[in-house]
C-alpha cells in the first residue's frame, strides 16, 4: 500500500489543524452555517437525521490490520461501537459528536487515515478494482495511478470549489470492476498498438434521478499526459458547469447540454495549451516508487499436497467466497458482513478487531473492502483457508452469502438517512428471509439485488440484476423495479419493469422475477443473458398479472 | 444566495485607489478607457476570455470571490496569470479567509478580505499548508511534492 512519508504525515496534521480552527470558529459563532457546511463536507462530516456522520477514506479499498484497529478504536471511543463500509471504499461512523471530530481525525492521522475530500463539491476519493494486483489478466495495477491522481487533486488550488461532487474510478482489470462509466469520470487502463500504456476516458456518467452512461472523450491518453488531460476536463467543468440549479450540478448535465462531441472539443482546445507542459507530466519516478509500494507482499509458494476435512458448510462457503489468486499457493478470501436485519456493510468494533487479528494471522496483515460492502483477505495460503474459515465460523463471520442473492447492497434508507423516501434494510431482510434456503440460493447463483431508498441511488440500483428504487406515494412506500443493469462486461442501465409496487408486495415481485429467470435459464446462463434472450415481457407478465 | 457587493474601486498594492469597470463596460469602450488607468472587476459569471486581447491595457484585475462556493474565480486567476501571462495585479476581492491559500496559489497576487474577517490572523490562514501535491501558478514557500 501507499507508504506515507514525513511530508504526507505533516500534510495530514496541517489539515486537521486547519479544520480544528474552523470548527472552533463555528462553535463560537464566528463561522456561519453555510460556509461551515462547505468546509466540514470537505473533511467528510455530514449532518444526518440523528447525529453527525463522518466518512473516512480507505484508499483503493486497501488497509492494514493496524488501521482497522484504529477504526475499531474510533467506533468505540467516538461512535456506538459500529462502523459502516460503503460501496465506494470508505467507512462511515454515524454517531459522532461534532466537537470531538478534530481529536478523532488526529488519532486517525497517526495511522495514515484521513477524511479529506470524502465529501463536498470536489474530487472525491478515487476508486479502483478492489482486487487490484491480485487477479490474472490485469492490464496493470490501477492503484499507483489512482494515488498519483488523488495526490494531484488533493486541495488543488483551482479545482477545490467545483459545481458539484466529482467521482473518479480507475479500472486496470480485464473486465470493468469499478463501474467506471457511471462515474463523473472513468479511466480505463489499456495498451495501444505499440504496447504503450494509457487511458481511455469516459466523462459524465452517473446514477441519481437521471442515470447516464459516461461518454468516451478520449480513446487513448498516454499515461504521462493524464494529469493535464484531467485538469482540462475539470477546467471546462469548473467554468461551464451548471451552478444555478441544484439538480443539475454534476458534470453529466454539462456533457448532456453541450453534447459529448462539443464537450470533448472544448477539453482538447484547453488541453493543447498544457499537454506539453513539463510540470504537468506524470512523474515517472514517483510512479515507479508507487509500483513498489503497491507490489504484493507475498511471493509465489510451492505448497505440499494437503487435504482439507470434509465439511458441507465449508464447501458451500468456499465455493461462494474463495477466488483464485494470481500467485501460486494463495487464495483470495471474501468475508460477507451481510446479516439479516442489519445494514449491509455494518460492522461492529469487535468484528473489526477479529478481522484485524485474522488478517495478521492469515493474510500478511492486509485487508480490502469491496463495492459489495464485503471484506477481502487478499493473500491467504491455500493450506490455511480451512483454518481461516473455522476461525470465521467461530466468530459468526463465515456467512456463505457472498456471490448469492442474499448479498444485497442497500443504502441506510429512511431508518437512518435524512434524504431517503423509503426503507431499504427492512426490505433486504425480508428478501433474505424469503430465500433462506442455501440449496435454492446456490441454485440461483450470483444475482445482484440493490436497494436505494431515494433517487440519489446510493445503492446503485440501476446497475443491478434487480434494482429497487424507494419512493413515497400518499405516505405509502413504493418501489420502482429495474432489471438487468450491469457494468462488468458493458455498462447497461437497468430497464424499468413497469409501475412501482408497494412495500407489502415487493418481495413477491422479486420472487416472481427470480422464478422467471430460473424457468428460462439454460444451464449456467446469467440473469442478464436470459434477459437479453427473452426480453422484458415475461418478467412483466408474471409480476403484474 | 450570496448578495452581490457592488465594487466600483479598489485599493491596489501601492495603496492607490483604482476605479473599476465591468467586463461589458470595458469591452464597449476599450479605446476611451485604455489610458484612464482603470481596472476591471470580474464576476464568476463573466467570460474572462473576452479580456485576453486587451490584457496589456488593463492595470489591475479584481476577481470577486464573494460567493464562497463558486470556484470559477480560481480558474480565472489561473488563465490570467499562467496561461495569458497577465503581468498586472490580480486582486481577489470580497475574499474569505479560509480560501486565501487557494486563491494565492491559483494566481491571485493580492487580496482584500471581506469586512467579516477583520480580526483574523491572515498570515496564519494564507500559509495554512507547507506542502503541496500539484503544480500551480504560485507555490512559493511550499514544499512541492509532485
Amino acid at each position: 500500500m501507499y507508504k506515507y512519508n514525513t511530508d504526507d504525515t505533516q500534510f495530514l496534521v496541517e489539515r486537521v489543524d486547519q479544520f480544528e480552527k474552523q470548527l472552533k470558529r463555528y462553535l463560537v459563532g464566528d463561522l456561519d452555517d453555510a460556509k461551515f457546511k462547505s468546509l466540514r463536507l470537505r473533511n467528510g462530516v455530514y449532518m444526518e437525521l440523528h447525529a453527525h456522520m463522518l466518512r473516512v477514506a480507505i484508499p483503493y479499498g486497501v488497509m492494514n490490520s493496524k488501521q482497522l484497529i484504529a477504526l475499531a478504536d474510533v467506533a468505540d471511543k467516538y461512535d456506538r461501537g459500529f462502523g459502516h463500509f460503503t460501496t465506494r471504499q470508505n467507512i462511515q461512523f454515524n454517531w459522532i459528536e461534532i466537537a470531538e471530530i478534530a481529536n478523532l481525525l488526529r488519532e486517525l492521522s497517526s495511522v495514515d487515515l484521513h477524511a479529506i475530500q470524502t465529501s463536498g463539491k470536489t474530487t472525491r476519493n478515487i476508486t479502483a478494482d478492489p482486487l487490484s494486483g491480485l487477479t490474472e489478466g490485469e492490464i496493470a495495477d490501477a492503484r499507483p495511478y489512482c494515488e498519483l491522481i488523488r495526490r494531484w487533486f488533493n486541495l488543488h488550488p483551482e479545482f477545490s470549489w467545483l459545481p458539484g461532487k466529482f467521482k473518479i474510478a480507475v479500472n486496470g482489470a480485464k473486465l470493468d470492476e469499478t463501474a467506471l462509466r457511471i462515474h463523473d469520470l472513468g479511466l480505463r487502463l489499456l495498451r495501444n498498438d505499440k504496447g504503450e500504456l494509457g487511458f481511455s476516458v469516459y466523462v459524465g456518467g452517473g446514477l441519481g434521478a437521471v442515470a447516464v452512461i459516461g461518454a468516451e472523450t478520449a480513446s487513448f491518453v498516454p499515461v504521462e499526459d493524464i494529469l493535464s488531460y484531467l485538469e482540462s476536463v475539470m477546467r471546462v467543468y469548473n467554468l461551464k458547469g451548471r451552478r444555478d440549479n441544484i439538480k443539475r450540478l454534476r458534470i453529466k448535465f454539462l456533457v448532456k447540454e453541450l453534447g459529448a462531441a462539443e464537450f470533448s472539443r472544448l477539453v482538447d482546445e484547453d488541453w493543447k495549451h498544457t499537454k506539453n507542459d513539463p510540470e504537468l507530466k506524470l512523474n515517472i519516478n514517483h510512479l515507479a516508487q508507487l509500483e513498489k509500494d503497491f507490489a504484493l507482499p507475498v511471493k509465489p509458494l510451492e505448497i505440499d499436497r494437503f487435504e482439507e476435512p470434509v465439511d458441507f458448510n465449508y464447501s458451500i462457503w468456499k465455493k461462494n467466497n474463495v477466488r483464485a489468486h494470481k500467485l501460486s499457493g494463495y487464495s483470495i478470501v471474501n468475508v460477507s458482513l451481510t446479516k439479516q436485519g442489519s445494514s449491509p456493510g455494518d460492522v461492529t468494533s469487535k468484528q473489526m478487531r477479529i478481522l484485524a487479528d485474522l488478517a495478521d494471522q492469515y493474510s500478511n496483515s492486509y485487508l480490502r473492502t469491496t463495492k459489495r460492502q464485503s471484506i477481502v483477505f487478499p493473500h491467504v495460503r491455500k493450506d490455511q483457508v480451512f483454518d481461516l474459515w473455522q476461525s470465521l465460523e467461530e466468530h459468526g463471520l463465515a456467512s456463505p452469502h457472498q456471490g448469492t442473492l442474499a448479498q444485497i447492497v442497500a443504502c441506510p434508507g429512511n431508518d437512518y438517512c435524512d434524504l431517503a423516501k423509503a426503507a431499504s434494510i427492512p426490505i433486504a431482510t425480508r428478501v433474505q428471509q424469503r430465500f433462506d434456503d442455501m440449496d435454492k440460493m446456490l441454485d440461483i447463483g450470483d444475482l445482484n439485488i440493490n436497494i436505494s431508498g431515494c433517487e440519489n441511488s446510493c445503492a446503485h440500483h440501476h446497475i443491478a440484476d434487480i434494482g429497487l428504487l424507494g419512493m413515497k406515494k400518499n405516505n405509502v412506500e413504493f418501489y420502482q423495479i429495474t432489471v438487468a443493469g450491469e457494468t462488468l462486461n458493458e455498462t447497461v442501465i437497468g430497464k424499468k419493469l413497469g409501475r412501482s409496487i408497494c412495500g407489502d408486495e415487493i418481495v413477491d415481485a422479486i420472487e416472481n422475477i427470480v422464478n422467471v429467470y430460473l424457468e428460462n435459464r439454460d444451464e449456467e446462463e446469467k440473469f442478464k443473458e436470459v434477459f437479453k434472450r427473452i426480453g422484458l415481457a415475461p418478467f412483466k407478465e408474471r409480476v403484474y398479472d | 444566495m450570496t448578495e452581490d457587493i457592488e465594487m466600483t474601486s479598489v485599493v491596489n498594492s501601492k495603496n492607490e485607489s483604482v476605479q473599476l469597470v465591468t467586463v461589458e463596460k470595458w469591452l464597449e469602450s476599450i479605446d476611451s478607457l485604455s489610458n484612464k488607468g482603470v481596472g476591471i472587476i470580474v464576476k464568476p459569471t463573466d467570460d474572462v476570455g473576452l479580456l485576453k486581447d486587451s490584457l496589456d491595457k488593463i492595470v489591475i484585475i479584481a476577481l470577486d470571490f464573494n460567493n464562497f462556493d463558486d470556484g470559477r474565480g480560481y480558474s480565472h486567476a489561473y488563465l490570467l496569470s499562467k496561461r495569458w501571462k497577465y503581468s498586472g495585479e490580480i486582486i481577489g476581492v470580497n475574499a474569505h479567509i479560509d480560501q486565501l491559500q487557494f486563491m494565492l496559489r491559483a494566481g491571485v497576487t493580492s487580496y482584500k478580505l471581506l469586512d467579516d474577517y477583520e480580526n483574523f490572523d491572515e498570515i496564519d490562514y494564507s500559509n495554512g499548508f507547507s506542502i503541496c501535491y500539484q503544480a500551480a501558478a504560485n507555490n512559493s514557500g511550499m514544499k512541492e511534492k509532485f
